[in-house]
């Protein structure tokens, strides 16, 4: 079987030549390209095993997509306001883990970020600045700290009214970790790739035999280092990805939930600026929260915040008037990843 | 009826049932003396799913999982989010204490045995559909919710989808004019088979597939059909007078004992006909009921409604893009005859809702109010005989009346 490589063409490459089978599908979910490989003995269970991982991913869609209409966090947006509203573990545990990275981010990672994300256009591939009035009433919507979560009853209330949750960020890396649980129980290993930005594996074969690479924000198609997943996740978030440029500036998707006008921090204008923000942590949902929160923190804010991962490594990629640089905590040879570029 | 009234009154009957739905109220709110503790038998996929349905109900609290594959066990908790207590045999959940009520959701040749039981527990009894998995079940389940007195809904949860409800006001208000045929899909691409787990043996695998085999399952017409079958009874106010059907295993020859596609045509005792077809080979028509009345159609899927006239109707407001492939135009094809293909309207566009969270509110809601639901032994009832009578005319291969069906004759 020819391995169709559909990661060589967006963020991230592997090593070509690997003559050992396994097998791919892939599948639109979440707005993007859920691709999962298999490296299974059991070959005669394809089928099956690939519409339970579909099926599982689809699950966590319906749940936490803020675009159906019967999702539970749309309910949640619809009814918070008005009160606290139970929902299931599964949820709840969710935002908490939600709500504590924001904190520890010091709300660089936000989920409140709803109005915002709706008010600038990007996931309705309609991106646009809002008008200041706009802009400040979604901006009056976003705080993590108004997102009351009670453990003793489940409930999930709004202190601010017309927040909106947007669990964008995360819900993709929520969903490969999910699929991922489900091969383990059923003894495979797996390497699930959703969209390019947010991967993770598991066991031997694509742990360590699979490199991935980290691609170059400019260059296109060429990569910039790579690492080994080994029962890790891999999650980048950059600007060549929805992304416009109005008046000489770039305006990303990667909404800053602290200074809402760009997505650059309160950082220096002199600073370079984050071209993108790789990050590997044990799973992927918090792969994917630290690499939000680290592409609008930038390495001099972002690296105190870092230390409360112990477990986790990030490479920022950034452009500057000596072209791009790089700067990493934890992450696998940056000095090599500096000196060859 | 002009198309906007259609929609007009369509969205503010929406309006009232989302109001309802609204501030539903939260757990605090909850008297202790009303809080449910739910007891689930059959901790499977559909079974996990309810129980995060009923969860997300204020004030319930799944006390008991029972269910025979040790791995569903864990997998329940990790849905509860605390060690419930467990149980590998269902009368031992019964029989504790702290249980209010009962979620039913093993394989269908087993509803009979659960749900009866736990009727005659004393407990009010979510069971999923189909009711039963011959007509005998059916009876005997009906029977037990008459004998007992205690609350039974099946899980039909199209009952309390508000785009189903409000469709079924506007055809019976004749908004299509007068309904003489459905067509019904259900068509997936998949093998409908579970994974197995490593060193899984026969056993096991008849267990986790389950529908698969004849002893457990009713097959397509009981699993995917039991929604659609079960409206066009409600919708026609009546029970087919006969049904055929056909089908087979021509693409999944792997062991299995049920059909991987059935076509089933039911006739009801107005002329209207029900026309049902499963496949598991294609899902580009997915699931959805198509609606044909004279003045008009109303397409039903999961998540909306979508209403189209017909464009000759009197006083018709159907503006001229929605006529494409109606106009006039010479040459060899007959174009007033070529499908519809515009977008149609939606009548109650964005405001969908989970149907399973409103069939759990609406049980729980019966449960604290002691009263009905829509969805109740009757209607399970009914929607479990006609799709045994449907599985019946595919057995046979001939055409069976409901009156010989009922009496044990066919």
């Amino acid at each position: 079987m020819e391995p169709y490589n559909p990661l060589a063409e967006a963020l991230y490459t592997h090593r070509e030549g690997s003559l050992e089978p396994f097998l791919m599908r892939s599948r639109q979910a979440m707005g993007t390209r859920f691709t999962v490989y298999l490296y299974d003995t059991e070959a005669e269970r394809e089928h099956e095993v690939f519409q339970a991982v579909f099926e599982e991913i689809e699950r966590i869609e319906k749940t936490f997509s803020r675009f159906l209409a019967s999702s539970e966090i749309v309910r949640i947006n619809d009814e918070a306001s008005q009160g606290p509203v139970v929902t299931d573990p599964e949820v709840f545990n969710l935002l908490v883990f939600a709500k504590e990275l924001s904190e520890k981010t010091e709300g660089a990672f936000d989920i409140t970020i709803g109005r915002l994300s709706r008010a600038w256009g990007f996931a309705e591939r309609r991106p646009a600045i809002p008008s200041p009035d706009t802009l400040r009433a979604a901006e009056a919507a976003v705080g993590w700290r108004h997102l009351n979560l009670d453990v003793n009853w489940r409930t999930v209330e709004f202190l601010e009214s017309g927040m909106e949750l947007d669990l964008g960020a995360i819900a993709k890396g929520y969903a490969v970790d999910r699929a991922l649980d489900l091969l383990r129980t059923l003894g495979i290993e797996a390497m699930i790739d959703a969209g390019s930005s947010s991967i993770a594996a598991n066991g031997e074969y694509f742990s360590q035999r699979w490199p991935i690479g980290v691609a170059d924000p400019v260059r296109v198609g060429e990569s910039l280092g790579e690492v080994f997943l080994g029962n890790r996740a891999l999650s980048t978030s950059g600007i060549r990805e929805q992304s416009f440029t109005a008046d000489g500036r770039v305006y990303s998707h990667l909404l800053n939930p602290i200074s809402p006008l760009s997505h650059r921090s309160a950082e220096d204008s002199e600073a370079p600026q984050v071209m993108q923000t790789s990050i590997l942590a044990p799973d992927s949902a918090l792969a994917d929260g630290l690499s939000t929160a680290m592409f609008i923190l930038g390495p001099r804010r972002g690296e105190a915040v870092m230390e409360q991962f112990p477990a986790c490594s990030v490479l920022w990629i950034l452009s500057g008037c000596a072209g791009l640089s790089c700067s990493g905590i934890r992450w696998p040879a940056t000095q090599q990843i500096i000196e060859e570029r | 009826m002009e198309r906007r009234e259609f929609i007009g009154i369509a969205a503010a009957g929406l309006g009232a049932l989302s109001l309802g739905m609204r501030g539903y109220g939260s757990p605090q709110a909850i008297a202790p003396s009303d809080w449910v503790n739910l007891g689930v038998i059959g901790v499977g996929n559909r079974g996990q799913h309810m129980m995060r349905m009923m969860l997300r109900v204020p004030g319930v609290r799944i006390a008991g999982l029972c269910d025979l594959y040790e791995p569903r066990i864990g997998e329940g908790r990790k849905v509860t989010g605390e060690q419930t207590p467990s149980y590998s045999d269902y009368r031992k959940l019964l029989d504790a204490r702290d249980i209010d009520a009962v979620l039913v959701a093993t394989p269908l040749g087993l509803h009979a045995e659960h749900v009866i039981a736990a009727l005659e527990s004393g407990r009010a009894v979510y069971g999923e559909k189909s009711m039963g998995r011959t007509l005998d079940d059916c009876n005997r389940i009906r029977d037990a919710a008459r004998r007992t007195g205690k609350m039974l809904q099946v899980g039909l949860q199209y009952t309390y989808a508000p785009w189903y409800i409000e469709a079924q006001k506007r055809i019976r208000e004749g908004g299509i004019g007068q309904v003489t045929q459905v067509q019904s899909y259900w068509h997936r691409n998949n093998n409908w088979r579970r994974p197995l787990p490593p060193g899984a043996g026969p056993e096991i695998e008849k267990l986790l597939n389950w529908r698969l085999y004849r002893e457990w399952s009713g097959g397509l017409l009981a699993e995917l059909g039991s929604h659609q079958i079960s409206f066009a009874n409600t919708l026609f106010g009546a029970m087919p007078v006969s049904a055929i059907a056909s089908g087979g295993i021509d693409y999944w020859k792997d062991g299995r004992e049920i059909e991987d596609n059935v076509h089933a045509i039911l006739r009801y005792p107005g002329g209207q006909t029900l026309q049902a077809s499963f496949i598991t080979t294609n899902r580009l028509d997915g699931a959805q009921e198509r609606i044909f009345g004279t003045g008009g159609s109303i397409v039903l899927t999961h998540t909306e409604a979508i209403y189209y006239q017909e464009p000759w109707y009197p006083n018709s407001a159907v503006p001229p893009e929605m006529t494409i492939g109606h106009k006039l135009i010479t040459g060899p094809t007959y174009s007033a005859e070529q499908p519809y293909q515009g977008k149609g309207d939606t009548p109650i566009k964005g405001e969908a809702s989970d149907a399973d969270l409103l069939a759990c509110r609406e049980f729980i809601d019966c449960i604290r109010t002691q009263r009905r639901p829509s969805a109740d032994e009757n209607l399970g009832w009914s929607g479990g005989v006609t799709v045994a009578l449907c599985n019946q005319a595919l057995k046979t291969e001939r055409k069976i009346e409901l009156s010989e069906f009922l009496a044990g004759t066919s």
